[in-house]
């Protein structure tokens, strides 16, 4: 019985104007654009210098600021005042003074002081940017306080070359079983129950059952389907690949489908129309998300935020996935995550059969 | 002067001519009949007249003012209806109607005597918001919207399509009491009665005028389209059942549905024996639909017990579903799915094999004549197709019985002509036909038929019977004496 | 206007009687305000370190005793291989090892991080972090600094500061464009439209009444925001509070006009849905600079972004009421907001369609 059931949402789903365009070109937006733009590596600040020694020293400075890459000199400029001036129509971040007698006082052993002035309305960025201009800063002149701090070597794991598309990737996944398994198929039972043919389908034997595994099977498929595009693409575009065994990014992927879409399924059962269902899930899902730990780290937050994470599954799956295809994790690292996915994943697909009612 | 002036307008979509060549006047206060099958451009023509659409050729004019350049002053003095009016499903009805006089600058108080005969039937739900109304009630506050203002010219497409026939009555009898006011109508109809109220009828068929004349006349010059001759059952297709006394396949106790303190379903008994075509008849929001969900099992009754195929209505539910079809109000096929897929997949659902489907798919095809279009969407057919489509499909499984939801809704008599004799051909074989229209004549073709007032069943009997005992010439005038007697929905 | 007002009076009910969906426009800003305000933050704070070390000399104990007593860090295990350390940082029971050599007494140095690197950013500020606080248990770093960095406009660094113009951004853009684009849609999905259209109200004036309870709404959902931002979350408001709404309105406007033009494209309320999640909400949460700075992204992007509404307002927003600049400073977000606005209007009026394809 399923096997019609199923033919029939293939022929519905090819037949759609939208759908087939949105499952090929999806993949590639999101491998090819994503990890361009979603890179929160702070470069290209824009730097002011109010340089009041004018001395050999000084200019050093400058050059070794020219010379960062992460950093734009924008000029010297005359006063503190001109410089904040900049910051405040938005044509610098950061602003270093370097006093007058600079050199001068170097050389007789004072120690004076040199001001950074940063933008910090994007924290990050401000504070970032003030490190990075203070290691220059130390590192031209106090070359003994460099010394110091360079006798800690650093040793970076996993991403050495300080990637930020590989760190960003394992979540364009999570983005992408998102939308295929969670939005498409809630929108799709909603647009249903408002052509009415639901009720159809309702005075037939069709069971529960059959009814939402047809309705879920082909957009796992599918989205295993643009989760191995996605994959391919990763491979080709950037040469990533997954450290960890592939199996496990597949068995991760679709446990995050089953949550996914016993979830939309939920919303589905409860909504009238498709304004509705989409405005609640998006509502969840952009809860879900920024508690994850997908944009931030969830251990910076406070107590009661943090408490929600264990009943976050994109919280399990980030973890997860990231210590798979970044850590080269094996299945015993990430044991603990896939059986509280599981859990939670099983604990929605109850709910969702439950609720959905054939007859009432 | 004419109020309406046509010459030659011509409209296509892509490659389907919609409109070709079309023109007629209307004279001023004249009721104007707009007829002819499912597809023949009547909407097109409605949409042009209102300057809703541009025609590709041919000129138009609405008291006077061109329908091209002239488009505000035209705007400004008509009224439209159009056949898919649908009101703001999350206002109350009073909201509804009083947004709708507003708009057309008038107030429910000043136009409410040119709504009150089918207003009045409704007012007392003027709280209750309108998505939450019976198909035929939303319609006629449809109607109330569309008439609480009086515009000079009205045009209404296909105004009463899921309406009872008292309640259609009452509507034209509130359009004549318009013309007295000098308003141009121009309205659009199935239904063959509501014709003969014109007082002259344009008949378009694909795009072109075939003729314009009186009522009598057109429908007597087209005899075949629109008065074929009456059903009469094959002789001894009763005869047929071995048993003199066949079983009962529905059997209804006491049945009640009710939403709060609203009783939908007010203790309803009847039966319905195997191979019978039953009619189940009721005005808007008597219960009907109700009762059919209750029956189907997509609802619990309140109370009451019922069996179905001899499966309890409460607890097995899931095994009637296995044993009927059934064919809802609204279209229910998938429309982008292709005729033969549609088939398979229902037939699928009910269990059957490749090799069954494929067979008899080709059998229905050849029997609808429909081969040729096996690959085609059903988005694409006509209405009419439509219907008999989803009507072979509900019985390709060769259910028990089969519940049939306003079948016939909004096409030409000859379609339906074709639909009952689809119907006779499935009760031939056994499968028992429970059937709910608005068509009195339809009603006349039925076994048995019951009639629902107010949740209640108020007759049950073969149509002489009815006729019979309420002394009544026909089923239309049955109906009439017992929908009026109705207290729920008037006054 | 007696028309006009029933208009708006109808179109006011049909939001209200979609409790869901209100509270979910009432409840987005405050539960993400609340979110970015005390859940979200970059700071670092409990990053799960390891120690590795094979003998615990008073100086290497020193070391140790900052590290766990700073907020930043939270020791989790001692181990005695830096193997050991690494297979705790894979299962993710560890974010970062410190390892002391045997001879860091005597020689005051051999000290290695290893940092988990997944996260770039993360990685960096943690690795600054524990080589300040190491350095300072050595008692020899801090004297000798000679950087004295002052935080602008933010001191203590809160996030909320950043994010707040940004959920302005956004969340005005959806309710304008989203919600007007999908209740005109709407009405010509179910065929009202044609009655509305053959009425006669002018149809200017039934997208005028459709935007207006909009409007109103994006301003309440706007003040809810300001009024959260300043007494939840201690954002302060130094800019003119004036020009703050002027900007905004301006912004609405934008978003309003964009939503019209939507309408016009769209024929179902899926495909205007989409449309705007697609064509409004990605750009606006990718390219505005709400999330990713734009200016670490390659040029054609930035061009791209160049485009974004949303962009100019969260930039006049950051300016205006978290710098507190005068109006002066943003001259050109507004000028830049304002043609894009008459653009659009002009646009969305001028393909406005009185009648039917």
């Amino acid at each position: 019985m399923i096997k019609y059931l199923l033919q029939k949402e293939f022929l519905l789903i090819r037949r759609d104007s939208f759908l087939p365009k949105l499952i090929i070109m999806f993949p590639i937006m999101i491998m090819c654009v994503m990890p361009w733009v979603m890179s929160m590596e702070v470069k290209n600040i824009v730097v002011d210098v109010v340089d009041n020694d004018r001395s050999v020293g000084s200019q050093r400075i400058v050059h070794s600021i020219e010379a960062s890459r992460y950093f734009i000199f924008n000029g010297q400029k005359p006063t503190y005042k001109a410089a904040l001036a900049e910051i405040e129509s938005g044509k610098a971040d950061v602003v270093l003074v370097i006093p007058p007698r600079f050199s001068k006082e170097l050389v007789m052993g004072h120690r004076p002081q040199v001001l950074i002035a940063a933008n910090a309305v994007n924290g990050t960025k401000g504070s970032m940017g003030s490190a990075y201009l203070s290691q220059i800063v130390t590192a031209n002149v106090a070359p003994t306080a460099a010394a110091i701090q360079a006798k800690a070597s650093t040793l970076l794991l996993y991403n050495k070359h300080q990637n930020y598309k590989l760190y960003m990737i394992p979540a364009l996944l999570a983005i992408v079983m998102m939308l295929m398994t969670g939005f498409l198929p809630t929108l799709n039972i909603v647009g249903e129950k408002e052509a009415g043919t639901i009720e159809q389908i309702n005075v037939t034997p069709v069971s529960k059952w059959a009814f939402i595994l047809s309705k879920l099977i082909p957009y796992w498929l599918i989205a295993l389907f643009v989760v191995t595009v996605c994959l391919v693409l990763a491979w080709l575009v950037y040469g990533l690949t997954p450290a960890g065994p592939l199996w496990l990014v597949y068995v991760l992927a679709m446990l995050l489908a089953l949550f996914f879409s016993s979830f939309g399924l939920i919303i589905s059962n409860y909504s009238d129309t498709m304004q509705q269902a989409m405005f609640v899930m998006w509502f969840f899902i952009v809860c879900i998300m920024l508690l994850s730990g997908l944009f931030t780290p969830t251990r910076s937050m406070p107590q009661w935020a943090y408490a929600t994470t264990y009943i976050n599954p994109m919280h399990y799956f980030i973890d997860a996935i990231r210590t798979v295809f970044i850590r080269g994790g094996a299945f015993r690292d990430v044991a603990h995550q896939i059986f509280a996915l599981l859990g939670i994943g099983l604990f929605m697909a109850i709910w969702a059969v439950g609720s959905y009612r054939k007859n009432n | 002067m004419s109020a309406i002036e046509v010459n030659n307008i011509s409209k296509s979509y892509g490659q389907v001519k919609a409109l070709d060549d079309v023109s007629f006047t209307v004279g001023k206060g004249e009721v104007f009949g707009l007829i002819g099958p499912d597809g023949a451009g009547k909407t097109s023509m409605f949409r042009i007249l209102c300057s809703l659409l541009l025609p590709d050729a041919g000129t138009a004019s609405v008291d006077g003012f061109d329908v091209v350049k002239q488009m505000r002053e035209v705007r400004c003095r008509v009224g439209y209806m159009p056949g898919r009016f649908s009101l703001y499903q999350d206002l109350t009805v009073r909201e509804n109607l009083e947004f709708f006089a507003t708009l057309f600058g008038t107030t429910v108080e000043e136009g409410y005597d040119s709504i009150r005969a089918i207003y009045s039937q409704i007012e007392r739900f003027g709280n209750r918001k309108a998505g939450a109304l019976s198909g035929g009630m939303k319609q006629k506050l449809a109607l109330s919207c569309a008439l609480v203002h009086s515009p000079s010219v009205l045009f209404l497409d296909e105004p009463t399509t899921g309406v009872d026939p008292v309640s259609r009555k009452e509507f034209w009898e509130m359009l004549s009491t318009l013309k007295e006011r000098d308003i141009t109508i121009v309205a659009s109809t199935p239904y063959l009665d509501e014709v003969r109220c014109c007082e002259r009828v344009a008949f378009l068929d694909h795009g072109k005028v075939r003729g314009i004349d009186t009522p009598s006349v057109i429908l007597d010059r087209f005899k075949d389209i629109f008065n074929p001759p009456g059903l009469t059952k094959a002789a001894g297709a009763q005869a047929a059942t071995p048993t003199s006394q066949p079983e009962n396949i529905i059997e209804v106790e006491h049945l009640v549905k009710s939403f709060g303190s609203f009783h939908a379903v007010d203790d309803i008994s009847f039966a319905v024996k195997r191979g019978e075509i039953f009619g189940f008849l009721g005005a808007n929001g008597a219960g009907k639909t109700t009762a059919m969900h209750m029956l189907t099992g997509l609802n619990q009754p309140t109370s009451g017990t019922g069996t179905v195929c001899g499966f309890d209505i409460r607890t097995q539910h899931e095994q009637i579903k296995r044993h009927i079809g059934y064919m809802s109000q609204r279209f229910s096929l998938y429309e982008d799915l292709t005729v033969a897929e549609n088939i398979r997949l229902f037939a699928g659902i009910y269990g059957m094999s490749d090799a069954d489907i494929k067979r008899k798919t080709g059998e229905l095809l050849q029997r609808l004549q429909f081969t040729e279009h096996r690959d085609t969407l059903v988005k694409s057919l006509p209405l009419g197709w439509k219907q008999k489509l989803a009507f072979s499909v509900s019985i390709f499984h060769e259910p028990g019985v089969v519940f049939l939801d306003e079948p016939t809704g909004g096409v030409d008599p000859a379609t339906r002509r074709q639909f009952w004799e689809l119907i006779y051909d499935a009760a031939e074989r056994g499968i028992t036909v429970f059937v709910t229209t608005h068509y009195m004549d339809e009603a006349e073709y039925c076994d048995r038929i019951s009639i629902m007032v107010d949740g209640k069943i108020s007759a049950l009997g073969t149509p002489a019977e009815l006729k019979q005992r309420f002394n009544q010439p026909d089923m239309d005038h049955v109906f009439t004496y017992l929908a009026r007697q109705a207290t729920r929905s008037s006054d | 206007m007696k028309q006009f007002i029933s208009f708006v009076i109808k179109e006011t009910r049909h939001i209200l009687r979609d409790k869901r969906t209100m509270l979910i426009l009432f409840g987005m800003p405050v539960v993400m305000m609340l979110l970015f305000g005390f859940a979200i933050t970059t700071d670092v704070k409990n990053v799960r370190t390891v120690v590795v070390t094979s003998q615990m000399d008073h100086l290497t104990r020193r070391a140790v005793e900052q590290l766990g007593q700073s907020e930043y860090f939270t020791l989790t295990a001692t181990v005695a291989t830096p193997a050991e350390a690494e297979r705790l940082i894979r299962s993710q029971q560890a974010d970062m090892a410190v390892v002391f050599a045997p001879d860091f007494a005597s020689k005051k140095s051999g000290l290695q991080l290893i940092v988990d690197g997944s996260d770039p950013n993360m990685a960096q500020q943690w690795t600054n972090y524990a080589q300040q606080v190491v350095a300072g248990s050595l008692g020899d770093a801090s004297t000798l600094s000679v950087v004295n960095s002052k935080m602008l406009y933010n001191p203590q660094m809160k996030s909320a500061y950043n994010f707040v113009p940004a959920i302005m951004g956004m969340l005005l853009m959806l309710i304008c464009a989203m919600m007007t684009s999908i209740s005109i849609v709407r009405e010509k999905e179910r065929g009202t439209m044609e009655v509305l259209l053959v009425s006669p109200v002018k149809p200017l004036m039934v997208i005028i009444a459709k935007a207006i309870p909009y409007m109103v709404l994006a301003f309440a959902i706007l003040i809810v925001i300001l009024l959260m931002a300043h007494y939840v979350l201690g954002v302060p408001l130094v800019g003119s509070l004036f020009w703050i709404i002027a900007v905004s309105v301006i912004y609405i406007l934008l978003a309003l006009s964009l939503g019209l033009l939507i309408s016009n494209v769209a024929q179902t309320q899926l495909v205007a849905l989409l449309l705007s999640a697609m064509v409004l909400l990605m750009p606006v949460v990718m390219l505005s600079g709400m999330m990713f700075p734009v200016e670490s992204m390659p040029q054609v992007l930035q061009w791209i972004a160049a485009v974004v509404p949303p962009r100019y307002y969260i930039e006049a927003m950051r300016k205006l009421m978290i710098m507190g600049v005068g109006i002066g400073e943003v001259l050109k977000e507004v000028l830049v907001l304002v043609g894009m606005t008459v653009v659009l209007l002009t646009i969305a009026l001028a393909k406005f369609k009185t009648r039917l394809e």
